[in-house]
């Protein structure tokens, strides 16, 4: 029997009456997003990847663009080089319903295909007649001073090296990141009135003390440029190369001459990142030496996937044990590992194993085991290795107007996590000069009549990243980009596929007929006959005591983990008992009238 | 007491000879054999006899339909195998069946490995593992004169052999990527490149395959970074890699195989892995191996099934040779078995 009312039309046109919005700060509201809309909430800056994949299906590509940048002022940037822990989480990706939807790529679409002359959208604060420094200009540094700019302050970065964009610029090749992508998004920060400084090293330039007179904060965003050493016997060989300058070197656009066999020894994005680069520079014969398993490599599938397109050998279960060579480089000598016992949520020991040693022939050896961060001397207590300890929640040092955030005390993290981080410590900033909050965090709920997604779409296939085939071509120029970038009607294409979790379906159960036929149209277990709901603490729904007993049901509930927005039973249901809400984790601006402490 | 069940995917020589084994030590014991390949246990190395009619499709299987039966050994066929759950000691059937299990034995095997640069080929390439392949093969060399063979493993030798027997041209593709797992040296090449001349195929000297090209059904235009060529198939013959992805993030530790340590046993109680698909670390070797060949699968067999049942019996490690590539060593017995 259908029940399919097809003279029913939902659309999510301009046409209807603007709903009202209604935002909350109730902790029951934040845990409800927190599991619903999986994606946000993996995401270290909480971009709202629903409302960006949905602009993007409207074809907004610009505003799409600008819901990126509320949280992360690099979408083309991370669009390319992104950690993606979205897409780990990303419902689509869970079992028995398929893979997960290309967020990141997605993202990338909405800076290619915005329009040509696309407006920033920005909430400036009047100036508030404050003076910021900003050390580093990563993308902790940029995050920062770009809030902190948008708050009212007058804000100075200084940089080390040539350029700005820090990491981004020395330490990520340009066949993954075009450097006009990077320069346009940090010009968009500093044309907000931004002064930037470079080659100012702070410790030999400048004291630390001359800028905390100057300034009435001083931001440490310097990141990790100190390379971590093998401490084996030959490591200090021609031929071997510590994997970060190496990176640096060559972006600066150095022609480093490696020979034909290139051992790369790290497990990393520098390790691949290295690897790739010898290749580029003629290098025939690549490998990555790790010493626990591939399985368990932190960088994407897709990098290690690309990786061995490329040609290169991922070798695993080896521990560096010496350099093998009398005046240069002649090979690795490597012991055999042993992975320990699995732990969940912790990096598996590996040890090696004694006696089994082996050393495998190369021209050059790179080094890319880890990198810490650079002591910036000041009168502030530090860590052992002389890096300033930061309160984790509020970024403060112990000498007053000094903070520090990003890879600098966390040391190396992802790109999304230091843009997160500058973000953080700009508000914590703006709060301790100023005594009031500028953005806050809140869930907004709005009634919504999006239900045009059709079931069909769930059944399109990824829509993988287009990339140039030919090995050859990759390499010559080297710097060509590999990733081609979705076309319009592919990123149409694969943003159908998102299942829009921030649409949040539920049944008025004072209307509600139990005639049960949701149920039987439900694509999935989604729809729940139950007899009893459980709350935590907060009051947020945690869990469904489903019964199978007409006598024991109390309420249909839709289970909006399960729930992949189909809209069939809204669809169905005679009663027009079943609502749709769009309720979305957002920065709200806080205006002076709106403090609540 | 609950009976005992133990479970065995795969339905080669090593997951066949742990079944009987177990049946020989145990009769009352429930043994179930699941394979994903609709077809029974066959001799993997005379497909290329079968391609060219020299064996018949029925003296390609080891056993008779009825052998389990009469054994009492319930074998599930077609039924590829998702995922296993560990804690639970479930198995996960394509179909969403799920399996109960007391002891497991995971002896899949290995399937054609297509190293990552030739991926972009796969659609083109044809490759010989399964009955299936060989069928395929069987219809498409009805249509075509003309095959080029890539990869350089044994049976692509044997293989090369047979079709020029059937009257066909084959061109063979030489280089670094040849002979897996054997690192292919100036020696090995010369040898090799004499031989097959020899034998009539004419061999191409390239470094590089730089495109493949469907010119019609039974066309295939062939650019490498020394000639251009059209055939009529591609045969890739990369060697073979453990069928073990369906276990990626099941908690089993994988490197190129299943590790277990010289027991066959993996980091799960009851829990074995035998045959080509095992990955071991044998003291004496002082390095991890992965056995190949059918009577290597077979003795590990054994071992896994008389350790399943509480024996402490070490994996043989009697190769006559040891190959090593890409940082694996492998036993190469099997390379003497042809």
């Amino acid at each position: 029997m259908s029940h399919d009312k097809s003279s029913k039309a939902y659309s999510d046109t301009p046409s209807q009456p603007e709903q009202k919005v209604f935002y909350s700060t109730d902790p029951a509201d934040f845990f409800y997003m927190s599991v619903n809309v999986p994606c946000q909430d993996y995401c270290p800056a909480k971009t709202n990847v629903p409302a960006y994949i949905r602009a993007i299906y409207e074809s907004k590509f610009s505003s799409s663009y600008e819901i990126n940048r509320m949280v992360n002022i690099l979408p083309g940037v991370l669009g390319r080089i992104c950690s993606r822990p979205c897409e780990d989480r990303c419902r689509h990706g869970e079992k028995e319903l398929g893979r997960s939807v290309n967020i990141c790529h997605l993202k990338r679409a909405a800076g290619d295909h915005k329009s040509v002359g696309h407006i920033y959208e920005h909430q400036l604060f009047a100036p508030n007649g404050k003076r910021v420094c900003v050390i580093g200009s990563g993308p902790t540094g940029l995050a920062a001073a770009h809030d902190l700019s948008m708050t009212g302050f007058h804000v100075t970065i200084l940089e080390a090296y040539d350029e700005p964009g820090g990491m981004l610029r020395y330490g990520i090749p340009d066949f993954r990141l075009p450097r006009d992508i990077l320069t346009s998004e940090i010009d968009a920060v500093l044309r907000m009135g931004v002064d930037l400084k470079t080659k100012v090293v702070v410790g030999k330039d400048v004291s630390m003390e001359q800028l905390l007179t100057e300034y009435d904060a001083v931001l440490v965003s310097t990141g990790c440029y100190a390379s971590r050493a093998l401490n084996e016997p030959g490591e200090d060989l021609p031929g071997v190369y510590s994997g970060l300058e190496f990176v640096m070197e060559v972006s600066a656009g150095a022609k480093i001459d490696l020979g034909n066999r290139v051992l790369v020894l790290g497990a990393g994005f520098t390790a691949f990142d290295c690897a790739r680069y010898a290749l580029r520079l003629g290098a025939e014969d690549v490998s990555i030496c790790i010493r626990g398993l591939e399985e368990e490599l932190t960088v994407t599938a897709d990098e290690i996937h690309e990786a061995k397109l490329e040609g290169i050998k991922i070798r695993s279960l080896m521990i560096p044990h010496r350099v093998v060579g009398e005046s240069k480089v002649e090979g690795m000598e490597f012991l055999r590992s042993k992975p320990g016992e699995k732990i969940p949520n912790r990096k598996r020991k590996v040890t090696p194993i004694p006696d089994t040693n082996f050393t495998l022939a190369a021209d050059a050896i790179i080094i890319a085991i880890g990198q810490s961060a650079i002591p910036i001397p000041a009168a502030a207590e530090t860590d052992e290795s002389g890096v300033l300890k930061t309160d984790p929640e509020t970024f403060r040092s112990t000498a007053k107007g000094l903070y520090a955030a990003g890879d600098y005390i966390t040391g190396p993290s992802t790109v999304i996590d230091c843009i997160a981080a500058g973000r953080k410590a700009a508000e914590q900033i703006a709060r301790d000069l100023l005594g009031r909050k500028f953005r806050e965090w809140v869930v907004s709920i709005q009634e919504t009549k999006i239900t045009d997604r059709e079931r069909s779409w769930d059944y399109i296939p990824r829509v993988e990243m287009p990339k140039v085939e030919s090995i050859e071509e990759r390499l010559n120029p080297p710097d060509t980009e590999v990733e081609l970038g979705f076309s319009n009607s592919e990123s149409l294409e694969e943003s159908k596929r998102c299942y829009l979790c921030y649409l949040h379906y539920e049944i008025d159960m004072n209307r509600c007929i139990y005639c049960r036929w949701c149920i039987d149209e439900a694509p999935r277990d989604c729809i729940k006959l139950v007899e009893n709901v459980t709350l935590n603490e907060d009051g947020a729904v945690i869990g469904l005591t489903e019964s199978s007993s007409w006598n024991k049901v109390n309420a249909v509930v839709i289970d909006n983990t399960q729930c992949i927005r189909c809209g069939a039973c809204l669809r169905v249901c005679p009663m027009d008992c079943i609502s749709v809400s769009k309720v979305q984790l957002i920065e709200k601006t806080v205006s002076v009238g709106e403090q609540n402490g | 007491m609950a009976e005992r069940h133990c479970v065995i995917i795969g339905n080669g020589p090593a997951a066949n000879e742990a079944a009987l084994t177990l049946r020989e030590k145990d009769t009352d014991l429930r043994i179930t054999m699941i394979g994903k390949e609709r077809v029974g246990c066959y001799r993997t190395h005379l497909l290329p006899n079968y391609i060219i009619g020299k064996t018949r499709e029925e003296d390609l299987y080891v056993h008779p339909t009825d052998f389990y039966a009469d054994k009492n050994i319930k074998l599930r066929l077609g039924q590829p195998v998702k995922s296993v759950d560990f804690s639970k000691h479930e198995i996960v059937l394509d179909h969403k069946e799920i399996v109960k299990y007391h002891g497991l034995i995971i002896a899949t095997g290995g399937k054609p490995r297509i190293p990552e640069p030739f991926l972009v080929f796969s659609d083109i390439f044809l490759t010989l593992k399964t009955v299936a392949d060989a069928n395929a093969w069987i219809k498409k060399l009805k249509q075509i004169d003309s095959v080029l063979l890539v990869g350089g493993d044994l049976t692509s030798f044997v293989f090369a052999d047979a079709l020029i027997k059937m009257g066909k041209t084959v061109h063979f593709v030489l280089n670094d990527e040849s002979f897996w797992p054997i690192r292919c040296t100036p020696e090995i090449f010369n040898q090799a490149t004499g031989a097959l001349s020899a034998a009539g195929v004419q061999v191409v000297p390239c470094q590089r395959l730089k495109r493949l090209a469907v010119q019609s059904e039974n066309s295939v235009h062939v650019e490498t970074d020394s000639v251009s060529l059209t055939v009529g198939a591609v045969g890739a013959f990369f060697g073979l890699r453990p069928d073990v992805s369906f276990l990626a993030r099941s908690g089993l530790t994988i490197e190129a195989g299943i590790i277990v340590d010289e027991h066959l046993k993996t980091d799960f109680d009851n829990v074995y892995a035998a045959g080509d698909c095992a990955q071991v670390f044998h003291p004496e070797l002082k390095d991890y191996w992965v056995s190949i060949g059918y009577s290597n699968a077979k003795n590990l067999g054994r071992i896994a099934a008389l350790n399943l049942l509480g024996g402490t019996f070490e994996a043989e490690m009697a190769p006559t040779k040891i190959f090593q590539m890409d940082g694996i060593k492998f036993n190469t017995s099997w390379w003497t078995e042809f």
